[in-house]
């Protein structure tokens, strides 16, 4: 039995103090060192063992750990980021209703919060731990000492480092000695080199290098075009048997892929009882003046086939208001090829005067004079919002009719464009044009306009003819229509860009002047 | 060896006992509650019973409420039963010290069987006494549609429920006289084969137990509300059981230990280990008892909703608030650290509180069945009269037996009890 030998005492003379440690060859011998150890007031100590051992941190003396409260904190983040992340994505960013539940609706948010409270808090304990134990650490001075590969089979070590406060190298020799230790010995800070080899500066540097291989072809793939097919990594929806829309399929009866309606269906949020709402005609009216015009306008809106040639019938009846406000002149504007730039303007204008003025003749549509839609300001910003997506790339964002599509048109001198209308001429102001046919334009179209009725739902049309009546006004507007309070503002800008221009005009003249004299 | 000169400071070992020594005993004052318990507690099952049909409001009510106290007192045996189960079917060597108070309690299944007598009786009296699929006219009171109940009533009626709760009640009792015999003969010959015995039967016994829980939680309790189905049922059930019994055992083993029992075997870290099984199923409860109720409430199809709902309005709301918070919630966080977990008197203090919320859950998943909420006063008075007095019955018999039969609190043969004996956590 090694221990009832004399301890051996190495004791290398170079280098400073590590440390010290006794080896012990069993479980007993090294609890009862460790708690001598504790006794007698020595604090930066560890003990090693090939095991782990059941009591060895009330023997040191450990004081416990401060790990379960970095894992209580990291899951209570988790907790509060699972929570506060998914109310502010659900209810806050992008307010979205789900089966109807309320955009909190906190059974929706726990699975996600258990989760995350779990994961933060595991990694808490795991990193937690590692930095508790300032791990990782690649080496050790006690590893210097080959006895001390022991430690991973069948002796166990009890270490007092030279750091305490109460380290007295002699008094420690002598009490390992005393605990019945068979070797004690004196650990000193490694000397050994730790400059990095070359070598692996090489193989890091390399596999570096190599890491960039995969990073480098996708860039390359990014900005470079192939002629090869793409390669499907994974097939998954690569491949979807779904059709697109208007081929056709075996699935129905009828060969086609898109299904239509069911006949009566109205989308969520559509639904308005009035026929006016979705024609801007006074539907009373009509049925009184042309009763047949008025069948077909309610049997084209409810999508009741008349008979069994609905099929063929359905695009005559769609768009029957469209067809009864297409009057002669207008068409013969849209037929007409306009060849040269300078010339649409006029011509146009003339032309929509004329067609306004003939249609205003033979038109006898009992148009809406109001628009159905209660005016806000929330409908106003909302026909703004719809008019600059679906308008103002034609008529402009003032409604000058100089939108972009136009300024391009007459750039590349597009032979077959026909100038959209100005929307600040007397001939579609309330008056002359009515918010109901306004209405009927914005739908169905009129000359080279398409109609919308199947991008704009039917309110936002009729908020778009209150916002075009509201930039009609804005632009033709007198000082007294403004509130008192906001006409001097406009007073006062305006005096400053007449001051402005007058400088302008002054320093202009001035120059003209100079220029003059000198010559 | 001269090493222990060295180690004098170490904690005395105690003794070694011999296996027939006294303090493995049941301790002469449990002895001498057995009669007291369980004749008070007939008393006030009988008195409950009287006042819930004098006073209360309905014969079907005061059923419900013994269907209550039932499972309260099945669930807690259950749940020793699969104790016991699960610590031979993982060589579990911690938790000898504490198995024979488990197997103590679930040697009651066999004659919790007799209690159930009374419920099936109400099944043959074929008027919808306590289930209402027993009611011929259920289709023309309730609007259900007469082809889907024809076809429900090919499973729910009375010979085949009986035939089944039979098998429960056949299957249960013979796994816990089962391991309960082996244990007491392992205390007589201390044999290792009898534990190699156990653990064998362990695997396909808790199958046989997972089954017929799951069904038994359907059958009796789920098909109260005959329309309503959810398949995550038996486990929530089972959950709730495997806690209540993880409490049991924590209580009964620190009142052993007040009155003089094992008090050297079992120790903190016994403790500590029931307080963590303790603290993960009060999650593992909340867990299983939320996914219920999250795929009904995100699905949101009225017949299954139906019986969440009815759950969730008046004073069955104010219940379930008390389950999330004080059943779940309070104790999950109160145990959560380990220095309440490695204090026996707080674990108990906490398993004794656990085992009252058991019962809110327990009053929670039934009695909203009954026609008339909590049926007032006397209503309250009946469920409570009951209740009190199964688990006074309930446990007056379980001391009994143990008495009248001998049975040791520990099973002092057992070739893992040195394990046990030596345990420690950290």
């Amino acid at each position: 039995m090694s221990h009832q030998a004399k301890p051996t005492i190495d004791t290398p003379k170079e280098s400073k103090l590590f440390g010290t440690y006794a080896e012990f060859d069993n479980v007993d011998q090294l609890l009862a060192g460790c708690r001598k150890v504790r006794d007698a007031g020595y604090i930066k100590t560890d003990a090693y063992t090939p095991f782990p051992v059941h009591g060895i941190d009330k023997a040191l003396g450990i004081k416990p750990t401060i790990l379960p409260w970095i894992c209580l904190a990291c899951g209570l983040t988790g907790t509060s980021i699972a929570l506060a992340m998914q109310i502010w994505m659900n209810a806050i960013d992008y307010p979205y209703i789900i089966s109807g539940k309320p955009f909190i609706s906190m059974p929706a948010f726990i699975p996600v919060t258990f989760e995350l409270t779990v994961l933060l808090a595991a990694f808490g304990a795991f990193f937690g731990m590692l930095a508790l134990n300032k791990l990782p650490m690649f080496s050790n001075p006690v590893f210097t000492d080959p006895r001390f590969d022991r430690a991973t089979d069948d002796r166990f070590f009890l270490f007092v480092s030279a750091e305490d406060a109460k380290y007295n190298q002699a008094s420690i020799t002598k009490m390992f000695g005393c605990l019945g230790s068979g070797h004690v010995a004196d650990i000193h800070e490694d000397t050994s080199s730790n400059t990095v080899p070359r070598p692996f500066f090489v193989i890091v540097g390399l596999l570096a290098l190599f890491s960039t291989v995969p990073l480098l072809t996708l860039a390359r793939m990014r900005v470079t075009n192939s002629g090869s097919p793409r390669f499907h990594v994974f097939y998954d929806m690569d491949f979807s048997p779904s059709k697109d829309a208007q081929q056709t399929t075996t699935l129905f009866a009828d060969g086609r892929t898109m299904r239509p309606d069911v006949p009566g269906t109205v989308a969520v949020g559509q639904f308005n009882d009035s026929i006016d709402f979705y024609t801007g005609i006074d539907m009373n009216q009509l049925s009184m003046i042309d009763q047949p015009r008025a069948t077909r306008l309610v049997r084209a809106l409810l999508d009741e086939p008349a008979n069994d040639e609905s099929a063929t019938e359905e695009p005559a009846t769609e768009e029957p208001a469209n067809e009864s406000t297409m009057t002669p002149a207008d068409e013969q504007v849209a037929d007409e090829p306009i060849a040269e730039g300078s010339a649409v303007d006029a011509q146009d204008a003339a032309a929509a005067g004329v067609g306004a003025a003939a249609a205003a003749a033979i038109d006898k549509t009992p148009w809406l004079t109001t628009n159905p839609l209660p005016i806000t300001a929330q409908s106003l910003e909302n026909g703004r919002k719809n008019y600059e997506i679906y308008c103002a790339v034609c008529h402009g964002n003032d409604g000058g009719g100089n939108g972009l599509v136009n300024r391009r048109a007459q750039r590349i001198l597009a032979t077959a464009w026909v100038q959209p209308s100005s929307l600040h001429q007397d001939t579609l102001f309330a008056e002359q044009y009515a918010d109901g046919k306004l209405f009927n334009t914005i739908s169905n179209g009129i000359r080279k306009m398409p109609g919308y009725s199947a991008q704009i739902p039917t309110k936002n049309r009729w908020a778009i003819v209150a916002y075009v009546r509201a930039l009609q006004q804005s632009q033709n507007a007198s000082i007294d229509e403004l509130p008192a309070d906001k006409r001097s503002e406009v007073k006062k800008r305006q005096a400053e860009i007449e001051q402005r221009l007058r400088e302008q005009a002054d320093a202009e003249k001035k120059k003209a002047e100079a220029a003059a004299n000198k010559i | 060896m001269t090493d222990h000169a060295v180690i004098a400071d170490q904690p005395i070992k105690p003794k070694t006992k011999t296996a027939d020594d006294p303090s493995f005993m049941l301790p002469a004052s449990f002895a001498g509650m057995s009669l007291p318990l369980a004749v008070g507690g007939a008393v006030l099952l009988v008195a409950g019973a009287l006042v819930g049909m004098m006073a209360g409001p309905s014969t079907r009510f005061t059923m419900l409420a013994y269907l209550t106290a039932f499972t309260y007192c099945l669930s807690i045996s259950l749940g020793c039963l699969f104790f016991v189960m699960i610590q031979h079917l993982c060589r579990a060597g911690w938790s000898v010290v504490v198995r024979r108070v488990a197997e103590i309690m679930m040697i009651a299944l066999p004659a919790l069987g007799i209690m159930f007598l009374p419920i099936l009786a109400t099944v043959w009296l074929g008027d919808g006494t306590l289930y209402r699929w027993d009611d011929p006219n259920f289709v023309a009171n309730t609007g259900v549609s007469a082809e889907a109940w024809s076809q429900k009533i090919r499973y729910l009626n009375a010979p085949w429920f009986t035939i089944r709760s039979l098998i429960y009640i056949a299957v249960w009792s013979g796994l816990a006289i089962f391991y309960f015999r082996l244990s007491r003969r392992q205390d007589e010959t201390g044999e290792i084969k009898l534990s190699e015995t156990m653990q064998a039967r362990s695997g396909p016994a808790i199958m046989l137990f997972a089954l017929c829980t799951s069904f038994a939680a359907f059958d009796w309790l789920m098909s109260l509300a005959p329309t309503w189905f959810s398949t995550m049922f038996g486990v929530y059930i089972f959950a709730g059981s495997v806690l209540a019994a993880h409490c049991a055992i924590a209580v009964f083993t620190y009142s052993l230990q007040r009155a003089g029992a094992i008090r050297d075997e079992v120790t903190v870290e016994h403790y500590h280990d029931l307080g963590k099984l303790i603290n993960g199923f009060t999650l593992f409860w909340a867990y299983i008892s939320f996914s219920q109720f999250m795929l009904i409430w995100y699905g949101n199809i009225p017949e299954e909703t139906e019986w969440i709902y009815h759950r969730q309005v008046g004073v069955w709301g104010s219940i379930g608030l008390i389950l999330i918070f004080l059943h779940w919630m309070l104790p999950f966080l109160g145990m959560m650290s380990r220095h309440v977990r490695r204090n026996p008197t707080a674990v108990a203090a906490w398993a004794t509180y656990l085992l009252v919320m058991h019962f809110f859950d327990i009053y929670w998943i039934v009695m909203p069945e009954a026609e008339s909420a909590t049926g007032g006063v006397m209503g309250v008075l009946t469920s409570l009269l009951l209740t009190v007095g199964m688990i006074g019955l309930f446990l007056g018999g379980v001391l009994w037996f143990a008495q009248a039969n001998n049975v040791k609190v520990i099973p002092v043969r057992d070739p893992r009890l040195p394990e046990s004996l030596a345990f420690e956590n950290i």
